[in-house]
């Protein structure tokens, strides 16, 4: 498997609510390497079997952010919901795809054409916006309300293995655990690992709290994107791209583990950056931590500029760090006992 | 027309670095007319027709598209620059930018989770964006890309089953389309073609080839802004896709000759006044040009212009071909002198 191309396709289909690309997409892929079953709305679950009883889940959520259309009017235009967090600031004359029964349908946000307003404003509510649905007439038979929307957006590499592109957060981290699966196939492993593609994550960690839930494990690690650094973001705030892994440490987080994924980073040099919260991390590591009577639980994270809008900038190399760090915690045995 | 029409508007190409448009052009059209590149970088070239012309006609079309052009490299990598031509800040947020030599970068923002309530609702001034080519500090950004540069919005090309086309630069790509179609087909009448630099920074070429034309006539092709938007009240729309070429009376640049207006009008084609007075175009350099030319814009209508996502509809700019084909008739028959 070749991590650029898998993610560039990963990238470039779609995943949220009925929109099964990209998790069937990675299905077939990871069928390469484990049993894999799958299960509600996008959530795909892949398993390799160890010499114990001890289960252990690595994370990271198929779906992306989007809208969905709440009302078509006569003229072909649509107003849409949010799925998830949005800047409205850059929706004007966004590319986006809108998922039919019949099929996909190319459209684009409306953008205030410069002889009504000269400045430059920010619509308050996504209520306030309409998509172009280019259809016209035909819109209301072709659309339907709930359907959905998502962005539209050609992948690109940039400078020093760096891609620009939809959905990385987190298709990055589906590559990861497709990638540690084929490391993994075929190696003694001393516990049972899950690689969980969960959904719904964009809607408030949903997808990752059910299938915690089902799918027994003692402990977790979520794979998620962080905020990478940019002129106007302070470095307290962010991580750098291309200076590896940012490990997770927070009260969430088990310490033990977090520990354990950082000597491993240090004994191996593998590249990495911590990075520290207070509280919550806003991935899924905070609601399977919180799982049943309690899953011990990590967090890997990768650098990403311009989270949740149709140009997320991530870097390969840090990819890649997170996979080393990963193979090299489970081939260790990992943390292993309860506490 | 519509494989070339697809290709211009892919093509990069902003005011001040219209090269790569030019050559383009200058390939569909040199087996169909007399061409020459003058000192500004505009084509002129010759149609010869059947008959010749009662007056002497310049059918214009404008080659260059907004952008950017890098204006310094900071110490982590980032390039700051300015725009080429009129783009709204908000068109240009996380927009991919390709530039000349193939170099793709991204126009970043602060991620929504940090942002204040304030950020939140201001789009940022050109001053405080930046573009990201995935250099990790100046001297790895210098080394591919340099100061004074220019790039364009990346757009992509597709079209709908209502025959709406969404790419960028149909400003003016839709009139250099049409403009070469006329050329590579044969003509009644003699008549010339100039394919300008420069619009979009204040119609520069257009100022120096009406000059070296030194027409009688002159016929302005454009995209024009349509805001036929649910959320437009219907005066402020101005004109509407997919109800034909759109005639101008007046703009800020130009006040139209009103018998070319009147007979632009009274085709079978569709057609539409432009109901609104805004924008301005070539014809602003081209009517005032020597002693003054009678001046004609007919205009594809088209939503979100200057943006990377410009919406039109394939037939309108079919139905403003024919309309400027009747136009050339009219005025080079000597119906209209």
């Amino acid at each position: 498997m070749d991590i650029k191309e898998t993610l560039l396709n990963l990238s470039k289909l779609c995943g949220i609510g009925t929109v099964k690309e990209a998790s069937e997409y990675a299905a077939s892929i990871l069928k390469n390497y484990c049993e894999v079953s799958e299960e509600n709305g996008l959530t795909v679950v892949g398993e390799i079997k160890g010499n114990s009883d001890y289960t252990l889940i690595l994370d990271a959520h198929i779906d992306e952010v989007g809208f969905i259309v709440t009302n078509i009017s006569e003229s072909g235009f649509l107003t849409v919901a949010k799925c998830g967090g949005i800047d409205l600031r850059h929706l004007p004359a966004k590319e986006v795809t809108v998922h039919t029964k019949s099929g996909k349908i190319p459209a684009v946000f409306v953008s205030t054409p410069p002889h009504l307003s000269h400045s430059d404003t920010v619509n308050k509510e996504i209520g306030d916006y309409k998509i172009d649905s280019l259809l016209g007439s035909l819109a209301t038979s072709i659309i339907s309300v709930g359907d959905f929307v998502t962005y539209r957006s050609l992948t690109s590499e940039l400078l020093n293995g760096r891609l620009a592109g939809k959905s990385f957060d987190d298709r990055a981290g589906v590559v990861c655990l497709i990638e540690l699966a084929r490391r993994l196939k075929n190696k003694p492993l001393a516990c049972n690992v899950k690689f969980l593609l969960s959904d719904a994550e964009e809607l408030g960690l949903r997808g990752a709290k059910t299938s915690a839930f089902k799918h027994n494990a003692d402990a977790a690690i979520a794979i998620d994107v962080s905020f990478g650094d940019g002129p106007d973001i302070k470095s307290s705030e962010c991580g750098k791209l291309g200076e590896g892994a940012m490990i997770g440490i927070s009260p969430v987080l088990d310490r033990e583990i977090t520990d354990k994924l950082t000597a491993i980073a240090n004994h191996k040099a593998i590249p990495h950056q911590l990075e520290v919260m207070g509280g919550k991390t806003g991935t899924n590591a905070d609601v399977i931590s919180v799982t049943k009577s309690g899953i011990r639980t990590g967090l890997l994270s990768i650098p990403l500029r311009n989270m949740h809008t149709d140009n997320e900038i991530i870097d390969i190399s840090d990819i890649i760090s997170v996979c080393d760090i990963l193979e090299e915690y489970i081939l260790s045995g990992g943390v292993m006992s309860g506490k | 027309m519509e494989n070339n029409f697809k290709t211009l508007c892919l093509t990069v190409a902003p005011s001040g670095s219209e090269n790569y448009v030019r050559d383009t052009i200058l390939k569909e059209i040199s087996p169909f007319a007399e061409c020459r590149v003058d000192n500004s970088g505009n084509i002129i070239a010759f149609k010869k027709g059947k008959k010749r012309s009662a007056s002497k006609l310049m059918v214009d079309a404008h080659m260059d598209e907004v952008g950017v052009i890098v204006s310094s490299i900071t110490d982590d990598g980032f390039l700051k620059f300015q725009t080429v031509g009129g783009i709204k800040n908000a068109v240009l947020l996380c927009r991919k930018i390709k530039f000349e030599n193939g170099l793709i970068g991204v126009i970043g923002t602060k991620p929504v989770h940090l942002l204040s309530k304030d950020t939140a609702e201001t789009i940022p001034d050109t001053d405080d964006l930046y573009i990201d080519i995935g250099a990790t500090d100046s001297n790895d950004a210098k080394q591919h890309i340099k100061i004074g540069a220019y790039g364009v919005m990346l757009g992509d090309f597709a079209k709908s089953d209502k025959n709406l086309v969404c790419s960028k630069a149909i400003d003016d790509r839709a009139g250099c389309a049409i403009l070469i179609d006329l050329l590579k087909n044969e003509s009644e009448y003699d008549f010339y073609a100039t394919f300008t630099v420069g619009e979009e920074i204040g119609t520069r070429g257009a100022k120096t080839a009406a000059y070296s034309v030194d027409p009688d006539f002159a016929i302005v092709l454009e995209a024009t802004t349509a805001a036929d938007i649910d959320s437009v009240s219907r005066e402020k729309q101005v004109c509407k896709l997919s109800s034909g070429p759109v005639v101008s009376f007046m703009d800020n640049g130009t006040m139209y000759d009103r018998e070319l207006f009147d007979a632009a009008l009274s085709s079978d084609i569709p057609s539409q006044k432009k109901c609104g007075v805004s924008g301005g175009n070539n014809s602003a350099s081209i009517h005032i040009s020597r002693s003054g030319v009678r001046t004609l814009a007919l205009s594809v209508p088209c939503r979100y212009i200057h943006s990377a996502a410009c919406v039109c509809n394939y037939e309108d700019i079919e139905n403003t071909l024919k309309l400027t084909r009747y136009m050339i008739n009219k005025i080079c028959s000597g119906e209209i002198n």
